[in-house]
């Protein structure tokens, strides 16, 4: 007897050692909670806990008879404890004995109306002897006790799936995802509303926006209000403005290597010509005094046309990963080349129009005519660097001549020599080369100073134009075709 | 609902140029594709490596026409999600957006309203104006997906491109797709990722050796796609 008396002194209070049995039953850990409740019952019967918890754990075990022993011995014991009947009713709904579970229900709801708990589990029983509406009212309490609890709200949406009314079902999933977004249920088990009701798309859309964020499910396109594309490349002014600014960008990153940078476009060009003055002029000692003149106004306008040549004739080749990711047509591709060139070109006919000043070959009335030469010469530089790049990927073994072909034009087109010196009977043949023509033009302007004939320059320039439409049309119609040749 | 896109025995042979040494031949990248893609929907495309699914993409972009069959485009614009489209290294983060932009078919002046939010969502900062051949690849790979976020063409095509930078980039990139997939953007994905097929798309196509072998609801050509698969490995 008076050990016993030890032992109860000794005893802890019972508030902190049913923190450990309830923690194994948070784990799931069924069998030491069972035996630690089963010691809490020995030293603390007159506690209410041991015997209801442990007649849930009990329960959980499958081990019916024995929690019934438990809480019938709770019903005598403790008789106002409304989680004496909630947690009978649990054993009885478990036994499938309907009947039994609505009876201790009723007895704690007079007890204690205010537990979500027994309002859910009356629900619950009343769905189970099939009386939807009383059912309702049950759950309809349930929610009314505690509006942050999510079970209830939970039942509610599941009460209308179970009663398969998928559109109340899907309307109830969407006032719990308001209250609680967080839950995934809100959004899988209205999926599967949704898919009930033959909506694959909306329980799609319901199962990403429990991954992704429920506000995926109100993003109507309203994120992106980029207008729409429509054409794309289609309207000239957007190839032309994306041609432009290609071909600077181009320039831009063309410089970023160098440390001279833009100094380059001049320099290089120069140096170009100072070659062929010691070569032509000092150590051939072709031309005369006026050999520097006569050389660079034969050498900076076929620089022009030879490097937008060479520049291009790879071009679409080297578009070929940009033709295959976007829908652009092939036709930008030496159009961007020959620009990128044309922009380079301009400082260095500055430069020479500047030199031209210098030496006392000042700018005269007839220099208008500049326009139309440069205008020609810029239509014939399209016509044919578009040319040689339209061909060379149906023949890319022609890519190894042009520089040799483009070497012979340039000694046909009297760049070192004065036309007039070779015999005259082949002077007609000699400019019926377009690029002699247009070096013959351009020195009668600037070194005799007289102008040039404009009726040939005329018909130049119609052909190149004539020349350049036939091209724009073969790109045109060529444009599924080079996508293709590439691949291949 | 009527289609926007048909394709109707659609095939594409590829040639494979001879020279000197060799002959010509052929190969069949497509050899009979039927199919119809519907407003708003977002169609998955199965296959496995080189079963023509690129080419798919490229004759439904209309980069490329169809040999045989008839592919009919109701008035819609279709671009290809092209990451990283015309990057030039030596350029700055900027302006290879508005390079990239304006190659997908925007004007200069629409990127160019569009570039701060580009930047943002790249989460480059200042690295945004520091040339391109200074970033890591992860970091060319979120430029690349931010230049692509603004573009909205009638159809946008996916060919698996939703791995991009780190982890969380890559989940910032996919639920971007998935937002435009949610909205009334329609979406063709070719993907490898079964699990992505079904969790995104609407219906998918099963292409095999050049043929729309299957077509309907991703569960459906999932099976049918692992089954072939399965059998293709015992044989």
């Amino acid at each position: 007897m008076n050990t016993n008396q030890d032992t109860k002194s000794t005893l802890p209070p019972f508030n902190e050692v049913i923190e450990l049995p309830k923690q194994f039953m948070r784990n799931k850990e069924w069998l030491k909670a069972r035996t630690l409740w089963a010691v809490l019952r020995n030293s603390y019967p007159t506690h209410a806990e041991p015997w209801l918890q442990g007649a849930i754990t009990e329960i959980s075990c499958d081990e019916l008879e024995l929690a019934g022993h438990l809480l019938a011995h709770a019903r005598n014991q403790f008789p106002n404890n409304p989680y004496t009947y909630l947690i009978s009713s649990e054993l009885s709904i478990k036994n499938k004995q309907w009947g039994e579970a609505e009876h201790f229900l009723q007895q704690a709801r007079d007890k204690d109306p205010d537990i979500p708990q027994l309002w859910i589990k009356s629900a619950e029983c009343a769905e189970h002897q099939g009386n939807q509406k009383q059912a309702s009212i049950f759950n309809e309490k349930a929610r009314q006790c505690d509006p942050n609890a999510p079970a209830a709200f939970i039942q509610h949406a599941e009460l209308a799936m179970h009663a398969e009314q998928w559109e109340l079902a899907l309307e109830r999933w969407e006032e719990f995802r308001s209250r609680f977004p967080e839950i995934p249920a809100g959004y899988l088990r209205a999926s599967e509303a949704a898919r009930q009701l033959d909506r694959p798309k909306k329980a799609r859309q319901l199962v990403l926006a429990q991954q992704y964020g429920a506000d995926i499910l109100n993003t109507q396109a309203s994120i992106h209000d980029m207008p729409k594309l429509h054409g794309g490349h289609t309207s000239p002014g957007r190839l032309l403005e994306l041609i432009w600014t290609k071909a600077i960008f181009n320039l831009r990153s063309e410089v970023h290597h160098n440390y001279l940078s833009y100094g380059w476009w001049i320099l290089e060009p120069l140096l170009h010509m100072v070659v062929y003055y010691l070569v032509f002029g000092l150590l051939l000692q072709r031309g005369g005094e006026n050999y520097p003149i006569f050389l660079l106004t034969g050498l900076i306008p076929w620089m022009w046309f030879l490097k937008a040549v060479n520049g291009s004739c790879n071009s679409i080749i080297a578009g070929q990963n940009l033709m295959l990711q976007v829908g652009i047509p092939s036709v930008v591709f030496p159009l961007v080349s020959l620009l990128q060139v044309t922009l380079k070109q301009i400082p260095v006919f500055i430069l020479l129009f500047g030199f031209l000043w210098l030496q006392d070959y000042s700018p005269g009335a007839l220099w208008w005519a500049l326009v139309p030469i440069i205008v020609v010469q810029t239509l014939l530089t399209i016509a044919f660097a578009s040319m040689v790049a339209a061909i060379i990927p149906f023949m890319r073994d022609l890519s190894f001549l042009v520089p040799t072909g483009l070497t012979l034009l340039m000694f046909l087109s009297g760049i070192f020599y004065d036309y007039r010196t070779i015999s005259p009977e082949w002077q007609s043949l000699f400019l019926l080369n377009p690029m002699a023509f247009l070096l013959k033009c351009y020195r009668e302007l600037f070194i005799d100073g007289i102008l040039p004939d404009m009726q040939t320059l005329t018909w130049c320039g119609i052909g190149s134009a004539a020349a350049c439409t036939v091209m724009m049309l073969t790109y045109k119609r060529l444009r599924y075709i080079y996508p293709r040749i590439i691949m291949e | 609902m009527k289609p926007i896109i048909s394709l109707r025995d659609v095939a594409v042979r590829y040639k494979r140029s001879g020279n000197v040494f060799r002959k010509k031949s052929y190969f069949d990248a497509l050899k009979s594709i039927n199919l119809d893609i519907y407003p708003g929907e977002t169609l998955g495309i199965l296959g496995r490596n080189g079963s023509g699914k690129s080419t798919l993409l490229r004759i439904i972009s209309g980069i490329i026409r169809p040999d045989r069959g008839r592919m009919v485009n109701h008035g819609a614009s279709v671009s290809l999600l092209a990451l990283q489209a015309g990057f030039d290294p030596n350029l700055n983060g900027s302006d290879n957006a508005i390079l990239s932009g304006m190659l997908q078919g925007y004007s200069r002046r629409e990127v160019q309203n569009k570039l701060d939010e580009i930047q943002e969502y790249s989460e480059l900062g200042e690295f945004f104006f520091e040339p391109v051949r200074t970033y890591s690849t992860g970091m060319r790979a979120r430029l690349g997906f931010s230049v692509t976020t603004i573009i909205s063409p009638d159809i946008l095509l996916v060919d698996e491109v939703l791995s991009v930078g780190d982890l969380h980039f890559k989940q910032k990139a996919e639920r971007t797709m998935v937002e435009k997939i949610q909205s009334h953007q329609t979406v063709v994905l070719v993907s490898h990722s079964h699990q992505q097929i079904a969790r995104l798309c609407d219906r998918a196509v099963l292409i095999d050796d050049g043929i729309s072998f299957a077509t309907g609801e991703p569960s459906k050509v999932l099976s049918i796609y692992e089954e072939r698969l399965a059998k293709n490995k015992i044989n």
